[in-house]
């Protein structure tokens, strides 16, 4: 699937601003599901944007401005090509779990992180929702997923950022960042590596996946999950593979879904982080449009080579910039 | 040099002369009252008061002498207290410490720590005369210092321009009150009252309300250091208007507000690289509109609305300084931002 | 003899200037018989001397809050005092100093490799497990944030202090490192300079090696790690957290041996990725920072969003090559207590060499076996917690209470990474005047290492003194003292002592 994505965010201030220093994730990642043919980050007023792959792989884009401002308002534009997952063929056991090198190359993504501290209830659902897959590890993955989907209810504005999954299992209501919090918290405490995703969902209702009728839609960025299924073969990606999920919509994620980056939580991938010097009261909007595309459906693998080869090309120019 | 420095050494400079100049008015307004019926005192205090803006800060409540002094000398906790200035100008040298000389962070310190030292409470009961002589004269040390130490750059001339620009704003402060006080207490015919002293010192009254406005006047003088030089100016004569003209308008009188400005028309030129800045060009005007003044004329307009003005200008001055050389250094408060 | 030594014991301890037998090592010679010929009128004027010195200096530093309750004297929360400088120099022959800075530049080296390869490179001693992923990880210093921020030579760390102590044989073992802001230097240099004032005469019979170059040394190193693109005469600034903080006086003192701006966070403004000057005449653009701010604090773009110290946007312009931070960021993961632990094993792996200064055992207490063996002798051991330095929440075995040993107990079993265990050092002591006489007490020795293109040790480094009789804690903030610390160019051995007309200079 072919989209365009346009991401603005846009700053409203009471007094002008005279300062402001910003990094922004939102720029789609390339990998086995998706590959990244545009991308492009404008600033009003204009600033000089750098960018860098942080330590999660995440494309940041930096930038600042330096003259008075009474708003800002940052686009970044991408076209991204999706695929579908690749199906995962093994079988993997729990206990390959508990090798001591896939333990300690995803440390990172089975620990306590800022945002994913559970207390004994969460851990207890866990449980019991793996049991009935016994040792299966897939198995205990979509189990928990399901687990999730059921356990909250998707009420928009009634959570913050920063909410521990506790509370938000507590009440049982949550956005996609909670719903992913959770699951991913239900997974560690099962010892499954489990890390948190930002990107973008092409689709009607953020809370049901629901398909688009039409070629555009009105958007929000989104966020899910990825767990790490064991391989048994070291060598290869710290003896994994990952498997994406999106408890929000109980989904497996697809074509529709556009990964920005990953994470040990939200505060790894918070798509805007800025500081700016004035008086403190300020107007935030966010609007996600996605559109697709009319393209011929390219060949496996030989299109997704072409459009590396392609990304390649533009990462290069960019920075060269 | 760093716009937050230079803002530094400019309170540096105003907060040593305001901790100078206080340190003088009360001085000399204690030692003047030791010879004054008590019924003075109480007014004296609290025009000092009200000259350094701190009536409010004194709070209702009848005017304690004992108190006032307390208040002014050791509230450190009381903006514009001495102990408070002192401590201002010691916080503010001490950012800009790698800037100046170790002889003026000393200095300054050592004043600073000499103070922390003494029984100030008991200073103030037993002997003030010797308290205060410490600290007007280490606050000439540490401007002597500062003087004979630091290199005539930008550094040292945001502290002396923070130097010149206090003072020619306590100077008028400083005739602005006496005046209120002398017209509260006497007709408007009497406010040009002159006092003549004998050659021996004795006083005779010429004209005038009586004893105490003599007493101001001489105070009015010594706060400025200036009594000697007025003597010696204007003989045996204790002519109201002479000391006005002598304080507003004496172009030769390192206190004078005419002199002050001079050099802070010197040190700004120099500090804008010889462009005319507005603060230049405001200090040009300010001091070409009192230079050639009549004292005469003064007194019609009223000499209260007049030195106001001025002390208007004076802070018009400093703050197109401030916005010409310290606009780099930022006001706003940082704040985050994020988006879910 | 009725000198200031009289009665003097060396504990059965080591001692740093007498042999077991009592006798004078050769190079105490000439100190200790200049001491002896003072009377207690002379020691008395040449303290008034120093303690004027250092107060009219306003070398201070404060002691925090939480310190001060920590030891018991909740009064002196906050208050600056002055760090007492001993009278008795401590003095190293050319020998054992030639093993110490061989030992400490050899440490640092390693350091900064590990920490190149860990944020800009290839990760290697992770992937042969030279030291465990998840120890890195885990640690409290590693800064993801830090990913692909370069520094030219790979100095990281460019200023470092490697905390060394003498056991019961006098060998040196380095207790720790201290990577990541460590102060210290000014002392070094503001003792030598009281010294040569209070003890004119004492330098003037021995050869010892000069210290003041540090301030062109590290201004050289600073200059050295500019980014590429700056010119023949790049700007350092050294950036402070501001008056406030206890080592300010250090931070304006450095500025000053330089010659170089002292900067706050608020004087910086990153425009375009490149950080300038607010100066009086519009901004000025800015290659290196000395910065004397923790990373947490660096940049509220990246790092804590209340930080009002630093500079927003200062670590994209170090990731665009337009500045280099130094100390560079991350830097405390190679600091952490139980990363020490692996440094030997780090020198082997990255420079093929076997280290010349040993650590101290060192025991970690997330192995099991080792902790039961730790929990089992806490009452004998030194336990710390891995990411603190300045002495801070130490527990030390013989001399604490039962209920500290307790408390210790609880932390370790609940939180095992965060905290090592380490043998008692009997800590060497050193003769220390004490109110009229003088008495052993323990001594530690901080050399300070510069790297820029190549690393180089500072003579002598800070000695610090343990001013409580039995005390092992010589840190500033813990009622420590400091001694000036000679390096001779010699063994200092068969100096005659010279005529006792020794004068301390006038000072002004």
């Amino acid at each position: 699937m072919r989209l365009d994505i346009r991401y603005t965010t846009r700053f409203d201030y009471d007094a002008p601003v005279a300062e402001s220093q910003n990094e922004l994730r939102a720029c789609p990642a390339s990998d086995d599901r998706q590959a990244l043919l545009h991308y492009n980050v404008t600033t009003s007023p204009r600033s000089r944007v750098a960018w860098y792959s942080d330590h999660w792989g995440t494309r940041v884009d930096t930038f600042g401005i330096r003259q008075p401002h009474g708003s800002l308002e940052v686009v970044a534009e991408a076209t991204v090509e999706t695929w579908p997952q690749a199906l995962i063929t093994a079988a993997p056991t729990r206990a390959m779990l508990e090798d001591a090198d896939f333990r300690d190359g995803h440390l990172e993504f089975l620990s306590p992180s800022l945002h994913v501290e559970p207390g004994p209830d969460v851990v207890a659902a866990a449980q019991q929702a793996a049991e009935v897959a016994g040792d299966d590890v897939i198995g205990a993955a979509l189990a928990v997923h399901r687990t999730v989907s059921s356990a909250l209810t998707y009420a928009p504005g009634e959570t913050y950022v920063g909410v521990g999954v506790d509370e938000v299992f507590g009440c049982g209501r949550g956005v996609c960042q909670d719903f992913a919090h959770l699951a991913v918290a239900m997974y560690r405490s099962l010892g499954i590596p489990a890390r948190y995703v930002s990107g973008f969902l092409y689709a009607a209702d953020d809370a049901t996946g629901a398909e688009v009728v039409g070629d555009e839609v009105e958007v929000q960025t989104h966020a899910w999950v990825e767990v790490a299924i064991p391989t048994g073969d070291p060598r290869r990606g710290r003896g994994a593979t990952w498997l994406a999920l999106d408890p929000t919509n109980r989904l497996e994620v697809g074509e529709q879904h556009v990964t920005i980056g990953r994470g040990r939580d939200y505060d790894d991938v918070a798509p805007f982080r800025g500081v700016f010097s004035g008086r403190s009261d300020h107007e935030l909007s966010v609007s996600v449009g996605m559109r697709r595309l009319a393209v011929e459906p390219t060949d496996e693998p030989a299109g997704r080579s072409a459009v590396r080869q392609q990304e390649k090309v533009q990462q290069r120019q960019a920075q060269q910039q | 040099m760093l716009a937050r420095l230079a803002e530094n050494l400019f309170w540096a400079g105003r907060y040593l002369e305001r901790a100078e100049d206080t340190t003088r008015m009360v001085d000399v307004t204690y030692h003047t009252l030791l010879e004054s019926p008590a019924s003075e005192a109480t007014g004296s205090w609290e025009q000092l008061l009200e000259v350094l803006h701190l009536r409010e800060a004194y709070g209702d409540g009848p005017i304690d002498p004992a108190r006032v002094v307390r208040l002014l000398v050791l509230d450190r906790d009381q903006a514009g207290s001495i102990t408070a200035s002192i401590e201002a100008a010691r916080e503010n040298i001490r950012s800009v410490r790698e800037l100046v000389s170790s002889e003026l962070w000393e200095s300054v310190n050592d004043l600073h720590l000499a103070l922390g030292r003494r029984d100030l409470r008991r200073d103030l009961a037993d002997q003030p005369y010797e308290l205060f002589g410490h600290i007007r004269r280490s606050c000439m040390t540490i401007y002597g210092t500062a003087s004979e130490t630091m290199p005539r750059d930008d550094g040292w001339r945001f502290m002396a321009l923070g130097r010149v620009l206090e003072r020619a704003e306590m100077t008028c402060r400083l005739l602005d009150v006496r005046f209120s006080q002398l017209e509260r207490l006497a007709g408007p015919s009497d406010r040009l009252g002159a006092l003549r002293t004998d050659e021996d010192g004795s006083v005779e009254v010429a004209r005038g309300p009586d004893r105490a406005d003599f007493h101001a006047w001489i105070a009015v003088l010594k706060s400025a250091s200036a009594f000697e030089a007025y003597r010696r100016r204007y003989r045996s004569s204790m002519d109201p208007a002479d000391v006005v003209e002598f304080l507003l308008l004496a172009p030769d009188l390192p206190r004078s507000v005419v002199f002050c400005l001079g050099t802070a028309q010197q040190l700004l030129e120099d500090l804008s690289d010889g462009r005319p800045s507005r603060a230049v060009r405001r200090v040009g005007r300010c001091r070409a509109s009192l230079q050639y003044r009549d004292v005469g004329e003064l007194f019609e307009v009223g000499l209260h609305e007049f030195l106001a003005q001025v002390q208007e200008r004076i802070n018009d001055i400093a703050s197109d300084a401030a916005d010409e050389f310290f606009r780099q250094h930022p006001s706003g408060a940082l704040h985050a931002i994020a988006t879910s | 003899m009725g000198d200031l030594f009289s009665g003097y014991e060396d504990g059965g301890f080591f001692d740093e200037a007498f042999e077991p037998s009592g006798a004078v090592r050769p190079h105490y010679e000439a100190v200790v018989a200049r001491l002896r010929g003072f009377s207690p009128d002379d020691l008395d004027r040449r303290e008034r001397i120093r303690d004027q010195l250092f107060r009219s200096q306003g070398i201070t530093f404060t002691v925090y809050g939480d310190v001060a309750a920590g030891s018991g004297r909740p009064e002196d929360a906050g208050v600056e005092r002055t760090f007492p400088m001993d009278l008795l120099p401590r003095v190293i022959p050319a020998s054992e100093w030639e093993v110490i800075e061989r030992g400490v530049a050899q440490r640092v080296t390693a350091l900064n490799r590990f920490l190149e390869d860990l944020y800009v490179g290839e990760q290697a001693a992770i992937h042969d497990r030279v030291v465990p992923r998840w120890l890195v990880q885990t640690a409290e210093g590693f800064r993801r944030e830090a990913f692909g921020i370069p520094v030219p030579h790979a100095a990281r760390c460019l200023v470092s202090g490697v905390d060394l102590v003498r056991d019961g044989d006098g060998t040196y073992v380095v207790l720790e490192d201290n990577l990541r802001n460590p102060s210290g230097i000014s002392y070094v240099l503001e003792n030598r300079a009281a010294m040569t004032r209070v003890l004119p005469h004492a330098f003037a019979s021995q050869r010892v090696r000069p210290v003041d170059h540090y301030g062109p040394m590290l201004l050289r190193a600073l200059r050295e790690v500019a980014p590429p693109a700056a010119g023949e005469q790049p700007r350092a600034v050294v950036l402070t957290p501001g008056a406030h903080n206890s080592a300010y006086f250090e931070h304006a003192f450095l500025a000053r041996q330089m010659g170089i701006e002292l900067v706050e966070g608020r004087d910086l403004v990153v425009d375009e990725h490149v950080v300038y000057l607010r100066s009086t005449k519009g901004l000025q653009r800015v290659d290196v920072i000395y910065r004397r701010i923790d990373d947490e604090f660096l940049d509220p773009v990246v790092f804590r969003p209340d930080s009002a110290l630093g500079v927003p946007g200062l670590l994209s312009a170090a990731r665009a090559g337009n500045v280099t931070l130094a100390n560079a960021v991350g830097n405390g993961v190679a600091d952490d207590k139980a990363v020490y632990a692996f440094v030997p094993d780090l020198i082997r792996f990255y420079l093929g060499e076997e280290p010349i200064l040993p650590n101290v055992e060192t025991y970690l207490l997330w192995d099991a076996e080792q902790r039961a063996e730790v929990l089992d002798r806490l009452g004998e051991l030194v336990v710390k917690p891995v990411a603190a330095s300045g002495g801070y929440g130490m527990l030390i075995g013989p001399t604490a209470s039962d209920e500290e040993v307790a408390r210790f107990r609880e932390r370790i079993t609940a939180d095992p990474r965060g905290y090592i265990a380490q043998e008692v050092i009997a800590l060497s002591r050193h003769p220390t005047l004490i109110g009229d006489r003088i008495e052993g007490r323990h001594v530690d020795l901080r050399p300070f290492a510069i790297a820029g293109e190549s690393v180089e040790v500072v003579p002598g480094g800070l000695t610090r003194v343990a001013l409580q009789r039995g005390s092992l804690i010589v840190n500033s903030s813990q009622g420590g003292g400091s001694k000036d610390t000679w390096v001779l160019d010699d063994e200092g051995a068969g100096i005659d002592a010279p005529a006792a007309t020794d004068d301390p200079a006038e000072v002004a």
